[in-house]
């Protein structure tokens, strides 16, 4: 596994205790898996993702993604409503090894509780919990 | 060394045993469970889909199957339809991933190298693919691999075909790979194999692969800990 040094976590954004990640954009949430996650996983075969319209509750199985005979189940970090999924992991999954802040993010979600963010950690607390 | 527990079953019911996997995994990830768990058993004869399916790889008809008493379990594991079997040596490991500092593709690997040591104690020489993963004794598949992480903890695991009736995976294109033969150690060693000492060379293995070191523990045990859903 990379040292948590090699591994990059933006400012910009919050994360959960499962390695997901939430982007405030306009009223909406964007969301992808953190660089210590798809580091975790090795080469990324296959995204499932969720239906658009489906409504998640914070913690909720919204998808999965496969590598090495191995799949991880994805969690909502935020409760609420998908909105749009990203669609391109679907012929391109490597993009959440590649980048898994852009082009690898999964889905955008109307949050029920827009405050749910701020219950997220900050760049600071996620590097703290990773390092344990 | 960390501690874990070593639960090792008799033969088990396919969804009991899912059961009980479900139930550790949560108790694991709230801590209930205080330690990793590894489980050793074998199944009476089923098929399970992995979670993109894998149905298209049923060569037989399902009413065959029903006729046989043998059912199609889908799981949420990775990796395609499956056979397991008495004979076939289960392993679940049950490991918290981000606690443990291992990664998924390294418990993988871990798992084939416990399978192709377990086969050259027995003469057999078994290699692990980086591509088809399992464990292979030239073109034939000796064991397979398929695992699930929920929350960082794994569950499902490994199988390693020791004396396994080989027919029903003749019904299936198993991995989902066409024409992939199956093959049993006994087979390969040319010689009777005991279960339950490849049972003793898995744990041996895996402790030191996974740098564990074993407790074994019962179901009564790890009742308390582990509350399965009625």
């Amino acid at each position: 596994m990379k040292d948590i040094e090699e591994l990059h976590f933006p400012e910009d954004i919050r994360y959960s205790q499962d390695h997901e990640w939430a982007r405030p954009e306009g009223d909406l949430f964007v969301v992808g898996i953190s660089d210590y996650a798809q580091d975790q996983l090795g080469d990324i075969v296959f995204v499932e993702l969720p239906a658009t319209g489906r409504t998640l509750t914070e913690g909720e199985d919204f998808g999965s993604v496969e590598s090495v005979k191995a799949v991880s189940e994805l969690l909502a970090p935020l409760a609420g409503e998908v909105v749009a999924v990203n669609a391109e992991l679907e012929d391109q999954p490597e993009m959440v090894n590649s980048q898994p802040y852009k082009g690898g993010w999964m889905m955008k979600i109307k949050p029920a509780n827009g405050a749910d963010y701020d219950q997220l950690m900050d760049r600071d607390a996620y590097l703290n919990m990773l390092k344990g | 060394m960390t501690a874990a527990y070593l639960l090792d079953l008799p033969r088990t019911d396919y969804s009991e045993a899912l059961a009980l996997q479900r139930a550790a995994v949560d108790a694991r990830r709230s801590g209930r469970l205080d330690r990793d768990l590894v489980i050793l058993l074998e199944h009476p004869p089923v098929f399970t889909l992995g979670r993109r399916g894998g149905r298209e790889n049923l060569l037989i008809s399902e009413a065959i199957l029903q006729e046989k008493g043998i059912a199609i379990v889908p799981v949420e594991r990775g990796g395609d339809i499956t056979y397991h079997g008495p004979g076939q040596l289960v392993v679940y490991p049950l490991i918290d991933l981000t606690a443990a500092r291992i990664k998924v593709v390294e418990l993988v690997t871990a798992m084939e190298t416990a399978m192709v040591r377990t086969a050259a104690q027995w003469g057999v020489s078994a290699r692990g693919d980086t591509v088809h993963r399992g464990a292979w004794v030239g073109p034939r598949k000796l064991g397979s691999v398929g695992i699930t992480v929920r929350r960082s903890v794994s569950f499902h695991g490994l199988a390693l075909n020791v004396t396994t009736d080989r027919t029903p995976f003749t019904w299936i294109n198993p991995c989902g790979i066409q024409s992939c033969e199956m093959t049993t150690l006994a087979r390969e060693a040319g010689a009777a194999v005991s279960m339950e000492t490849v049972r003793q060379q898995m744990v041996a293995h895996l402790g030191l692969l996974l740098d564990l070191t074993f407790e074994r523990v019962s179901r009564d045990t790890l009742a308390p800990m582990v509350q399965e859903a009625a």
